[in-house]
């Protein structure tokens, strides 16, 4: 077995008892991933430099015999709107230049604090708007199954390099499933936490009552690792929560092995049993209700009609409104992109911005504005906030008897790169699955099933009730148990 | 045509000066693209309109209460000189702007 296909727990070990040395491990991932790039073009900015450094300091800490964190000497990378001290940070965008933050994001604190080693910044829809990582101003990424498919997005390049064996964990965001729908195109496992669970101090904000950071990884066993260093209260996010007691390192033993999930109550959708699937998806579900069956859970149904008629609009019309706002601060000013020729200051503002955003992040800008404007706000803000309400309330009922929803994270399998729909809206309609998840501000847990005859991962996902990141992650467990652990992918290289 | 553009809600001028608000500025080929969005946009937004939303309350998270609020305090960031670096236009502690007041 190669270095590069250890997973985080395995790679933490091995350099704690000396099987190999942090700079070993960082050199197979640093040479897995310039095999990969040609490709893929997973990465806007590779790290090799600071991260061998860094993989040399906990070799020479290990030599030292001092403590050493949970990850030390792991290598990791990070989507580029989480910003890294010194290095440059894009979102993905062409207005963001060359800018490197002067200070970092939490979960990077938490990370590097534990020892975790960066080898890169991973490529993105620009701002995080975007289902493909096609609105990325540094291009498209590949997937690895399949490098003329999309992977996915908005995290698309930290999804398909944690596939492709670049590292074992990564971290994305998910506003509105930019962490389950890459996890789940490119075949491994993704945890959107509950909102308020992990810090975003130092995510480049999008929808800020939507965003949550969260980890990528090809076992569950690693995700209960990175929930652990993740989840911690912050006093710097005012939305973050104390929840100290959710234990993700302790797995609680199954009174009954041969029937682990016996007595969970998992739901299916009503109002999505007759949505059209791609083949190898309704497959995935049908094969995983008779798992669930087999492994003594019972099947129920829950009935969600307006997170299925009005989930969409309603989440593009609180996305919009907060981009809007959130972006206002991209005016060439302070950071990134600017111009030196312009005559007064609205000028300069709107020739930076004009240049510096692309397509899909302008036209998004354009609706939020136009939807908060004091004329049509109460009619359209206001009213989706009002939406929200009732989409939250109807997820509350429904979990009052359910442990968890079973459901799939996308209709289809990933398109080929530059098929992206003319139309917007019927691209968004494609994330009915995931974004009512981030409006309720639940746990959504992506997770590969197998796969399809032509090679293509096939994911779904669990939702669960807030605060219940701990016991998807227990179900998935007992699950990847019987589906197998995701593999890596091959064809990237 | 004519009957599409009848039916649409914001036509050039307005997705124009909503633009301008945000500080965005179209070509003819970008505000094409842009009027088509917003339209299909408030088309897919309208379906609000059959919910009764008298008396919901706007949504908000129920746990904001449960977020510990930190004192309120001024803290000195202390890599201001990082800040300003990434501006070659930047003097003492400021960054220099473009002229704001009209003449």
């Amino acid at each position: 077995m190669q270095l590069y296909e250890l997973g985080v727990r395995e790679i933490a070990e091995g350099i704690r008892e000396k099987k190999f040395s942090a700079l070993e491990v960082f050199d197979e991932c640093l040479h897995r991933t310039l095999a990969c790039e040609g490709k893929m073009s997973a990465l806007i900015t590779t790290t090799a430099d600071a991260g061998r450094a860094h993989a040399r300091r906990v070799d020479e800490q290990i030599a030292k015999g001092g403590a050493l964190g949970l990850l030390a000497g792991v290598p990791v990378i990070l989507k580029d709107n989480i910003c890294t001290h010194g290095i440059r940070t894009t979102a993905g965008s062409r207005i963001l230049g060359r800018w490197a933050p002067p200070y970092s994001a939490t979960v990077w604190e938490l990370l590097s604090s534990a020892g975790a080693v960066l080898l890169g910044k991973s490529n993105m829809d620009e701002f995080a708007m975007g289902n493909t990582c096609g609105t990325s101003a540094f291009g498209p990424t590949a997937n690895p199954w399949d490098v003329s498919r999309v992977p996915g997005g908005s995290s698309g390049g930290s999804a398909a390099s944690v596939a492709a064996g670049y590292v074992p964990f990564a971290l994305g965001s998910d506003t509105g499933g930019s962490i389950r729908q890459p996890a789940s195109y490119c075949g491994i496992y993704g945890l959107k936490p509950t909102y308020g669970l992990v810090s975003r101090y130092g995510l480049i904000a999008y929808g800020s009552s939507l965003d949550q950071i969260g980890p990528f990884a090809r076992s569950v066993e690693d995700m209960d690792l990175l929930m652990h260093v993740l989840a911690r209260h912050d006093p710097k996010d005012s939305t973050s929560v104390d929840k100290s007691e959710i234990d993700f390192t302790r797995r609680e033993k199954s009174r009954q092995p041969e029937k682990p999930l016996k007595g969970k109550r998992v739901a299916l959708v009503k109002e999505f049993r007759d949505f059209t699937l791609d083949p190898p998806i309704a497959d995935a579900m049908k094969r995983l209700i008779r798992i669930f069956e087999e492994t003594g859970a019972d099947i129920v149904e829950v009935s969600l009609p307006t997170v299925a008629r009005y989930a969409v609009a309603c989440y593009y019309a609180i996305a919009a409104s907060e981009a809007h706002t959130n972006l206002a601060r991209f005016d060439g000013v302070r950071y990134g992109y600017t111009v030196t020729t312009a005559s007064d200051l609205k000028d300069m503002f709107e020739e930076v911005r004009s240049k510096g955003f692309g397509a899909e992040v302008k036209s998004r800008i354009i609706a939020g504005t136009c939807l908060t404007e004091p004329v049509r706000s109460e009619e359209y803000y206001v009213a989706a906030t009002r939406v929200r309400t009732l989409i939250a309330e109807e997820f509350r009922k429904a979990f009052e008897n359910v442990d968890c929803i079973l459901q799939p994270v996308t209709p289809s399998l990933p398109a080929k790169i530059g098929e992206a729909d003319e139309d917007a809206m019927k691209g968004y309609e494609s994330d009915l699955y995931t974004l009512p998840v981030n409006m309720a501000g639940l746990p959504g847990f992506s997770f590969c099933t197998g796969y399809s005859q032509s090679g293509l991962p096939v994911g779904l996902q669990l939702v669960g009730p807030r605060w219940s990141d701990k016991n998807l992650l227990d179900m998935g467990f007992e699950l990847e148990k019987i589906l197998g652990t995701p593999k890596i992918a091959q064809r990237g290289n | 045509m004519g009957r599409e553009v009848w039916l649409m809600k914001l036509g050039n001028d307005d997705v124009r000066a909503i633009a301008a608000e945000a500080r965005l500025s179209l070509t003819d080929g970008e505000l094409a693209g842009a009027v088509r969005y917003i339209n299909n946009f408030l088309d897919m937004v309208d379906r609000f309109k059959e919910l009764d939303l008298k008396n919901v309350e706007p949504f908000c998270f129920a746990e904001t209460n449960e977020c510990p609020l930190r004192e309120d305090l001024p803290a000195v960031f202390a890599r201001s000189d990082e800040i300003l670096a990434d501006r070659a236009d930047s003097t003492g502690s400021f960054f220099r702007v473009p002229r704001i007041m009209e003449e």
